[in-house]
């Protein structure tokens, strides 16, 4: 399904179907996955989509734009590293191409959002809320539902430190796809309450190809790409 | 006989005041062409929002720029047109302390920040959303659609409830079930049904209890957290679907009832009204 197109896209499974028919001159897109149809008549001469994984803050609508993981816990020693494979959810943008510009035509997911509240109600954050378990290894996942995530966890505390959960900043998110979608994240722990994380700019494996972000194709002004202070704990 | 050469203070004549007042109008002229050319140009590229705030921002630094370019017409001491000016701005301040009492709060709205644009809040007795912020005022349009401006001294010495301001916001229902319906299973059904709207926040969990066993029948109080912005929709969704998901598993919602013995009949329970 992932990848850049021409108007003869469509693509048929269980769960979603999509398609681009011509209608009067114009075209049509037309998108059913569960009880959701959505009909969308595309003018313009580029003819060109792309689609791909985005952001998992989306739907059912933007309120958010930080993304937290809970996963099984995991205690890391003092001053060390380790890379623990966790997954997130996965939502699926259609981009309109023109002149090297996109435009969102279609957001949807395959998974069931939930939100939740990191940190307290007067100065928490809301976030798109998924549960994961932990790997070592590269798990198998469906990529039109879930994503990997390569976390690294640095301990750069005295202590030891478990971690459970993890809260990314969609806005410098970097997502890539191929025969999965990753993410390629760091999390330096400071103490048991206080961890930064950054997503990093590389895919996960050789010939991944860049995601288009819906926050990039909205020209959203992005904030600057600092990491994100977890300071309300990184477990349970 | 006022002339255009006639002085005003120091070597500052009428002529110079014009040709002040004439630049400043050309400043502000210029400054929103040029606010109309980059609402065009960045309407793609960026949120309104964000391209209001921008053209503020660049307005303003066009007109303090032209006003000080334009200040050296007058061939002026700084010093004392600051003399001047803080004379006139005592006098105008006392002839206008309404303005200048707004101008002050607006200043200290903007500093302290208790509402933003685009905050449901409710000041005094005005509910809606707030549309401006501006130096004297501010512009709320409440729920019914109607514009109500408010001078920013009474928002500064008013009651603000912002409902937006913390990201988590709580709301209740309490739901009323028969006496003979299971109350375990109806927190169970009420749980199942929370869990799967993505807005009710997993964490602070909702909480389902029976709080109350009353006349007509046994009351369950449900406290749910969901984002602030989107609180309200989530609230008006809710109810409906927890009545229906408890008719669904066949556990009655009770009218309020009371159950009345006729003495008559009591006797006969007991075969002592039996002739």
């Amino acid at each position: 399904m992932f990848g850049e197109s021409d108007y003869s896209f469509c693509y048929d499974s269980e769960e979603v179907s999509i398609r681009i028919d011509p209608l009067d001159g114009f075209f049509q897109y037309f998108r059913k996955s569960g009880d959701e149809e959505i009909r969308k008549v595309i003018s313009g001469k580029s003819r060109k989509i792309v689609v791909n994984p985005v952001e998992p803050v989306n739907l059912p609508r933007e309120v958010t734009r930080f993304l937290e993981v809970h996963f099984t816990p995991v205690a890391i020693e003092p001053d060390s590293s380790e890379i623990v494979y966790i997954t997130f959810p996965v939502e699926i943008g259609v981009f309109l191409e023109s002149k090297d510009d996109f435009d969102v035509l279609d957001i949807f997911t395959l998974s069931r959002p939930k939100y939740s509240l990191y940190g307290p109600p007067e100065e928490g954050v809301i976030t798109r809320y998924h549960e994961s378990t932990v790997s070592g290894t590269l798990p198998d996942v469906d990529r039109l539902k879930e994503g990997v995530i390569a976390l690294s966890l640095s301990n750069a505390s005295r202590n030891w430190v478990e971690v459970s959960r993890a809260v990314f900043d969609c806005s410098s998110l970097f997502l890539y796809y191929g025969h999965c979608v990753s993410l390629v994240a760091r999390m330096n722990i400071l103490s048991r309450d206080i961890a930064d994380i950054r997503s990093e700019d590389r895919p996960l494996r050789d010939g991944m190809k860049p995601s288009i972000l819906v926050i990039k194709a909205r020209k959203t002004l992005i904030p600057d790409k600092i990491p994100f202070m977890m300071e309300f704990g990184v477990g349970d | 006989m006022v002339g255009l050469d006639t002085v005003v203070f120091g070597e500052v004549t009428v002529l110079d005041l014009i040709v002040f007042a004439i630049s400043v109008v050309i400043i502000v002229i210029v400054a929103r062409i040029i606010a109309m050319y980059l609402k065009r140009a960045l309407s793609d590229r960026m949120e309104r929002v964000e391209i209001d705030k921008l053209v503020k921002i660049v307005q303003a630094v066009i007109i303090l720029f032209g006003i000080w370019f334009a200040l050296p017409s007058f061939d002026v001491d700084i010093g004392q047109l600051l003399v001047v000016g803080g004379t006139v701005g005592l006098i105008i301040a006392f002839a206008s302390q309404k303005i200048v009492s707004n101008l002050g709060s607006g200043i200290f709205l903007l500093i302290e920040r208790p509402v933003k644009i685009g905050d449901t809040i409710r000041i005094g007795d005005v509910e809606g959303t707030v549309n401006q912020i501006r130096i004297l005022s501010t512009i709320v349009k409440t729920y019914e659609g109607i514009y109500v401006r408010i001078p920013n001294e009474q928002v500064f010495s008013s009651d603000i409830t912002n409902f937006v301001v913390n990201p988590a916001r709580r709301f209740e229902y309490t739901v009323s079930i028969g006496y003979g319906a299971d109350a375990g299973k109806a927190v169970w059904v009420i749980r199942t049904l929370l869990d799967e709207h993505p807005f009710v926040l997993n964490n602070p969990a909702p909480s389902i209890f029976v709080s109350e066993l009353g006349d007509s029948g046994v009351e369950i109080t449900v406290y749910i957290w969901a984002p602030s912005r989107v609180w309200w929709a989530v609230r008006t969704e809710l109810l409906q679907k927890i009545k229906e998901a408890l008719e669904r598993e066949g556990i009655e919602i009770p009218f309020p009832q009371r159950v009345i013995t006729m003495a008559g009949e009591k006797k006969r329970g007991t075969g002592q009204g039996e002739l």
